[in-house]
């Protein structure tokens, strides 16, 4: 019965939201005017809304993913999307049943980033730009890449790069074609060739390293890296902290609404769940994001519980320890890992602790990850220990076993029986906390399916997959720390 | 066998006081005997126990076994024990093997048997104590009876020369008590050498080939059950083998509490059932303690009844008294023999005791 009003219940959501979709009214615009009284859609903090935010007519929505933004329009919650005029390009338009409804009047310049000591670099870089607009080569660069012709040539240019040389280390915001974007493991886009042509002109190799827009800010503050690029736009304040190059070019924002008459994707379910996964998983490989970053975060989470559960055991007999000052150190250090937000704990270690070290991201994220699961393994440890009464030890030395034989014999294949599904839920809260290692610019499975949607702009399918895939990995997560477990059995 | 000399044992609280629970122990254990250990709750019977095979070690004196000092420094205490077995109130079997693997585990382990062999010396001894159908079960599905049996087979695999037995009764159901003794009354007789704290007074009685009454922290009393539990010398030994409960009331001060002594005598009479004792008890006291404080001795009094006999008596005890002030007079002496069955007035090494009989 309950199930059936369950299916009732889900029926009538699916016909009000298609319903929503429909009653979406049809608009005609020219200019930023004709907005008033409209739901507008943005990303926050991507300059765009700095104009609108300041009129009172217009009710506007910010979300944090490009993807969300459409699918506030497509969804009717929004009645127009304030987007860059280069990036939903015409066939991403077209998938999706937008049109671009007017274009903005403001221009925004933009230009690659530097730290505020490197104007020696900055000098190099506007003399480049300054040679290739005087021999055309930035009009061709330019058409190539912001007039789509990318799209229907499907071998991307490429400027050849040093093999040898100090390297020249670049942050890359995450895939914003056609500035910048990744097709497997290479870089493509406007901003990257031009980062390449400094590269050769510097007679230094190039290095590319992923980021989303605040982490590379950091990361180039911090000095690890050298260049940051991606469609920053120069902002006064954003002169204070770092420097600008010349501008090489100045975008336009663009207003879409809903294509009423263009062909959108309509069709059966599986039709478009098919579409729709050819576009996040065939298209340029990109089930590859999804496989390195299963490995990624299968990396970090195995080594993590290995390193985790051995300092563990060090922290859990301190704990236990007759020495007052050991007892306290473990009782502080488990105070502090229970009192650190774990994405603090992982941006400390990355951009202060081991910032000079050029230590791999990856190996940040196990240290960080094993430190914290080392205090939650101690307490698993020590919940488990204090479960077997004290009595069986006892029985154990007055049958002459040593003290160490008691323990291995007698307290420890219980305490292992009661321990064990207490380790595998901390376990698998480990593997979904290694979620956020996107903010050291790791490329895990999470930001995998970021990565996916922020180039097809679709919501649902990769996150839907990225979810599927850790409930299956948590299982298999548990499977192995049961199996991985000595066997109880002593005689 | 254990020869133990001044041994003591302190704990330091965490308060910084210091509780003595052990005080001065001094005694012989030879092979064969069967010693029952008896005395009130909290007068160190089972860390006595526990000192001899060091799971509490003592903190001061030495305890020799088979001539060997086991307090010495590097004295491995693990040979010990082999040879020393325990069996617990709790049991302590092990909760992650099986009855036959708990009887098996040690002499596989540490006496280094194999498997097979150490499988039929297991079963010989589970069919000893009855418990041979309920070899491969867990102990979690035994009866506390069963368990505490599997446990002395699991101790008597290790053929060790002396059991302790840590009150192995207490924690029974009494319809298993005596199915767990019997199994221990066998091994007496087998000519085992074992140590029992136990309050089984008559297993006690029957079984031991000598007793140690402890209080307070010492060996109060040690002799065999006969002495102990029919001819005591001391009377703290009779006072707990007699069962006897006492209230005990000073009134060498001035400000003595007489309203509360009322309130105390009828609690303790409610206590132990004796409540048709109360008012005889009241109406003595009111006659007669001026009668014995006029006197100008320090004055005791001591209200007791035993558990076994049945027997109240009433004791004013005069310190330092030479004479019965009650011979002087003739009135409160009557109204004490009209009220009591027996009258007994003796001198004693504190003083002078008028003992009346309710």
């Amino acid at each position: 019965m309950n199930r059936i009003l369950h299916i009732l219940l889900l029926g009538a959501c699916l016909a009000l939201a298609s319903c929503a979709r429909q009653e979406s009214r049809t608009l005609t615009f020219s200019s930023e005017d004709d907005l008033a009284g409209l739901r507008v859609a943005t990303v926050a903090g991507c300059c765009y809304d700095l104009s609108l935010s300041k009129r009172n007519d217009i009710e506007l929505l910010l979300y944090s993913f490009d993807a969300d933004v459409l699918q506030a329009l497509l969804n009717g919650k929004a009645d127009v999307m304030v987007h860059d005029e280069t990036i939903l390009n015409s066939e991403l338009r077209a998938e999706h049943g937008i049109k671009i409804a007017f274009k903005g009047k403001e221009r925004f310049p933009t230009a690659l980033v530097f730290r505020k000591d490197e104007a020696a670099i900055i000098d190099t870089l506007n003399a480049i730009q300054e040679r290739m607009i005087q021999d055309g080569r930035m009009d061709s660069l330019k058409h190539y890449w912001l007039d789509e012709v990318y799209l229907q040539k499907k071998d991307y240019t490429h400027i050849p790069e040093e093999a040898s040389g100090e390297p020249l280390r670049v942050a890359c915001v995450t895939n914003m074609a056609p500035l910048s974007f990744m097709v497997g493991t290479e870089w493509y886009g406007i901003e990257v060739d031009l980062a390449r042509e400094l590269a050769r002109a510097l007679h230094r190799k190039i290095e590319f390293k992923l980021y989303d827009s605040a982490s590379g800010m950091m990361s180039l503050k911090t000095g690890m890296a050298d260049v940051m690029l991606g469609g920053i736009f120069i902002t006064p304040e954003r002169q204070e902290e770092y420097l600008f190059a010349n501008p090489y070019h100045a975008y336009g924002s663009a207003y879409y609404v809903i294509d009423h008459d263009g062909q959108a994707a309509k069709g059966s379910f599986w039709k478009s769940l098919k579409k729709s996964l050819e576009s996040n998983l065939l298209k340029e490989d990109r089930w590859k994001y999804i496989t390195n970053g299963l490995w990624e975060t299968i990396k970090i989470t195995l080594l993590s519980i290995l390193l985790g559960g051995i300092l563990g055991v060090g922290l859990c007999a301190m704990t236990r320890s007759r020495r007052k000052w050991l007892r306290v150190t473990a009782w502080f250090y488990n105070w502090l890992m229970a009192g650190i937000p774990m994405l603090v704990l992982l941006l400390i270690l990355f951009y202060v602790v081991f910032a000079k070290s050029g230590l791999d991201p990856t190996l940040v994220a196990v240290i960080a990850f094993s430190l914290n699961f080392a205090s939650g393994a101690s307490d698993v440890y020590g919940t488990s220990l204090d479960a077997i009464p004290r009595g069986q030890t006892e029985g154990g030395l007055a049958l002459g076993f040593t003290r160490l034989k008691t323990f291995c014999y007698i307290v420890l294949p219980q305490a292992l029986k009661r321990g064990i599904p207490l380790f595998q839920s901390q376990c698998v809260s480990l593997l979904k906390g290694t979620s956020i290692v996107g903010y050291i610019a790791i490329l895990d499975l999470t930001r995998a399916g970021d990565m996916i949607r922020s180039r097809t702009f679709d919501a649902f399918v990769p996150l839907l997959m990225v979810t599927v895939i850790y409930f299956v990995l948590a299982w298999l997560l548990g499977m192995l720390v049961k199996l991985a477990t000595p066997k109880t059995r002593v005689l | 066998m254990i020869t133990v000399n001044h041994l003591s044992k302190k704990y330091i609280n965490p308060d910084g006081s210091v509780l003595t629970v052990l005080k001065d122990i001094n005694c012989t254990i030879e092979k064969g005997e069967v010693i029952s250990i008896i005395g009130p709750s909290g007068t160190g019977k089972s860390t006595l126990l526990r000192a001899l095979n060091l799971l509490d070690p003592p903190t001061g004196g030495e305890i020799l076994f088979q001539g060997e000092n086991i307090l010495a420094k590097g004295y491995p205490v693990h040979k010990l024990r082999q040879k020393m077995g325990m069996v617990f109130q709790s049991f302590n079997l092990f909760d992650h093997m099986t009855v036959l693997e708990n009887v098996m585990f040690s002499p596989v382990k540490i006496l280094g048997k194999s498997k097979e062999e150490a499988r039929e010396a297991a079963m010989t001894l589970l069919r000893k104590v009855g418990v041979a159908d309920k070899a491969d079960v867990y102990p979690s599905s035994l009866s506390g009876g069963q368990k505490q049996r599997v446990a002395i087979a699991r101790c008597l695999a290790m053929n060790p020369e002396v059991i302790l037995f840590d009150e192995p009764t207490s924690a029974l159901d009494p319809t298993m008590v005596g199915e767990v003794l019997s199994v221990m009354r066998q091994l007496a007789k087998e000519g085992m050498t074992m140590l029992i704290v136990t309050h089984e007074m008559k297993f006690a009685r029957d079984v031991s080939t000598r007793v140690f009454f402890m209080y307070d922290g010492y060996i109060h009393e040690d002799g065999t059950p006969e002495q102990i539990f029919c001819h005591p010398k001391h009377s703290a030994t009779k006072a707990f083998s007699q069962r006897i409960r006492m209230e005990v009331f000073e009134v060498d001060q001035d400000d003595f509490d007489f309203l509360g002594m009322d309130t105390r005598i009828n609690q303790f009479c409610i206590k132990y059932n004796i409540a048709d004792k109360k008012d005889k008890t009241q109406q003595l006291c009111q006659a007669l303690m001026p009668v014995f404080l006029e006197t100008g001795h320090p004055l005791t009094i001591r209200l007791t009844y035993s558990e076994l006999s049945g027997e109240t008596s009433l004791d004013f005890m005069m310190e330092g008294a030479q004479a019965s002030p009650l011979q002087d007079n003739a009135a409160g002496f009557e109204k004490a023999k009209s009220l009591c069955e027996k009258v007994v007035e003796e001198p004693t090494a504190r003083g002078y005791r008028v003992r009346l009989l309710l």
